[in-house]
């Protein structure tokens, strides 16, 4: 069972013996190439038993590596409802509770978000105002990305060869990812879910997203971008069920430097995981013009 | 939709090969027919024989034209309705079913109080006596499965393992197909897009869909169906570039009886890419139609 995770089929079929060679070798690729040790290794039986509790210690680690599932085209299969356990919607850094916001820890690598000094003095104007100035949280509009990924509402990824199609629950939003080596759209009108590329980089999902409009924010506290935001996400996952997401943000008009947030995603295992609807703009048109018309 | 700036100079002169008819499509790792691909679509709105009373015909002689409302809301621009020419180039096509295809009088089979309770509804659109009232694509709404501009504006069909998944070029809109479920969702679950399980039939894809949400309309001129609204939809792949498509559209609360539509997609050139559809984002619709609501 543990050589069948560990090697391939090929190498299985040597016995004990042949086994304890493959052992031999990975120690050896551990230590330095011309070591004394490759000959003793297989003679002395103090070593032998080193061997064997070194050869345990990596089949155990090898064992518990992750064994992800795949699409017919060898990619890691990201088909499937994910959602993060976090706070970032409402604030990306850490930050206490208050009513109707939930307390978290930041997802910004490092803390600090680089302004530039007029940045923040807008950053604060936007917190002030935010319970009505917000776009996503008070008008419902496109959460723009990476927002979209840390609203706390689960969202669908479809995967196929060429594209890889995110489908939020919030609001319907939806990102169309050719993964065909395809390039980003020129000459045409800035967007708020951006024009998103991707490419695998080993088992990574990575997309470059570009053509932003400067009107999402990052989240409810008044975190904001100018529309020379560039986006690289990457998705990786790490087990069956969960995949860490990081993405770095670039945007000259606003920070002073790239910066990067990471977070796990959970995969939702419910055996009737289905995505359900969103429509926020119509929940929000029905309190708003409940009592229509006005004039 | 954009024409990606390599190719803009070469749609024009792109023509789609057609696969000979009757041969089959080639089948995805799960056994799928692979119909995966970017179409419009025709052929599906009423075109009925004698179509029904029409309060917002956009006629010169009607006084409730959508033309004269005050809002400014009147049918959609004719260029929506011409895209699909422009995307698919001049590729000849054989003739296929399109619009009411049973009964065979193409008359729809209304319930006569909910015939008089449609019309009226109509003519309370006109100008919206309240938000009720308010056509579901100026609310920028889920569509369902038939409206959204002219309802045949492209799609994306993508078809993971398992699944079918079908994205509009309409308002982000998106819909997923569930091949391996076989019963619906609870009654109390109630969807714009529905509840979707299908399966295959040879190279026809059968869709039945529940759970609708008694608000989406089929046409203008249909502005709602009901909560009992179950659809059987038939996608069947005629040959590389085209899929047939028939619906039985059966609300036993509107209709006496099942009535079916016909139309059909047409793939669309290569390097086609939709545009994003942002709708709420920047309307300003429901302010013209009622004014401002009160502050916040």
């Amino acid at each position: 069972m543990v050589e069948k995770n560990t090697f391939p089929s090929s190498q299985r079929r040597g016995g004990a013996k042949r086994r304890g060679g493959q052992f031999g070798d990975t120690f050896r690729r551990s230590s330095t190439g011309a070591s004394p040790y490759r000959v003793r290794a297989t003679r002395h039986p103090v070593i032998k038993l080193l061997i064997v509790f070194l050869a345990l210690q990596l089949t155990a680690s090898a064992q518990s590596a992750p064994t992800l599932p795949r699409t017919a085209d060898g990619k890691p299969n990201l088909n499937g409802i994910w959602q993060v356990l976090n706070t970032a919607a409402w604030d990306i850094q850490d930050h206490g509770g208050e009513l109707g916001i939930p307390p978290g820890l930041g997802v910004v690598e490092g803390g600090e978000i680089p302004y530039q000094p007029q940045a923040l003095a807008k950053r604060q104007q936007n917190h002030a105002k935010r319970m009505t100035a917000d776009p996503t949280e008070a008008n419902c509009f496109l959460p723009g990305v990476p927002r979209a990924t840390y609203m706390p509402y689960p969202f669908q990824i479809v995967q196929t060869s060429d594209n890889v199609v995110i489908r939020y629950q919030f609001a319907h939003a939806l990102r169309m990812i050719p993964v065909n080596g395809s390039k980003h759209a020129e000459g045409v009108p800035s967007t708020w879910m951006g024009d998103s590329r991707g490419r695998w980089e080993a088992d990574t999902l990575v997309v470059d997203v570009a053509n932003f409009n400067n009107e999402t924010w990052f989240d409810h506290a008044g975190n904001f971008h100018s529309d020379e935001l560039r986006v690289v996400e990457r998705y990786t996952m790490t087990s069956a069920n969960h995949m860490l997401y990081e993405a770095t943000i670039e945007d000259p008009k606003v920070f002073t430097r790239p910066w990067k947030m990471s977070m796990p995603l959970y995969r939702h295992v419910d055996k009737n995981a289905k995505l359900l609807e969103y429509e926020c703009v119509f929940y929000l048109q029905e309190e708003r013009y409940k009592n229509a018309p006005f004039k | 939709m954009r024409l990606s700036n390599s190719r803009t100079a070469l749609i024009s002169v792109v023509l789609l090969a057609s696969a000979a008819n009757g041969q089959s499509p080639k089948k995805l790792q799960d056994g799928q027919p692979n119909m995966q691909g970017t179409y419009t679509r025709a052929g599906v709105k009423a075109l009925e024989a004698e179509p029904p009373f029409n309060p917002i015909d956009p006629g010169e002689k009607n006084p409730f034209s959508v033309s004269n409302r005050e809002d400014g809301l009147g049918p959609y621009p004719r260029i929506f309705g011409q895209g699909g020419n422009v995307l698919r180039g001049s590729q000849q096509r054989t003739q296929r079913r399109l619009g009411i295809v049973f009964p065979e009088d193409r008359k729809l089979p209304w319930r006569p109080e909910e015939e008089a309770k449609r019309r009226q509804f109509l003519l309370e659109m006109n100008p919206a006596r309240d938000l009720r009232h308010v056509e579901l694509n100026s609310r920028c709404a889920l569509p369902g499965l038939f409206e959204g501009e002219d309802g045949n504006n492209p799609y994306s069909i993508l078809q993971p393992a398992g699944k079918v998944v079908i994205v509009y070029d309409y308002n982000h809109t998106s819909r997923e197909i569930d091949l391996n479920r076989r019963e619906h969702l609870g009654k109390n679950i109630r969807l714009f897009m529905g509840d979707s399980i299908g399966h295959w039939e040879g190279n026809t894809l059968v869709v039945d869909t529940t759970n609708f949400n008694g608000r989406v309309a089929y046409s203008r001129e249909i502005p709602y169906l009901s909560e009992d609204l179950h659809t059987i939809e038939r996608f069947t792949i005629v040959d590389d570039n085209t899929i047939d498509y028939e619906v039985t559209i059966d609300d036993s609360k509107l209709f006496t009886g099942p009535w079916k539509v016909a139309g059909y997609f047409s793939r669309v050139a290569k390097g086609v890419e939709s545009l994003e559809f942002a709708c709420a984002e920047g309307s300003q619709t429901l302010q013209n139609i009622f004014g401002l609501p009160p502050s916040r």
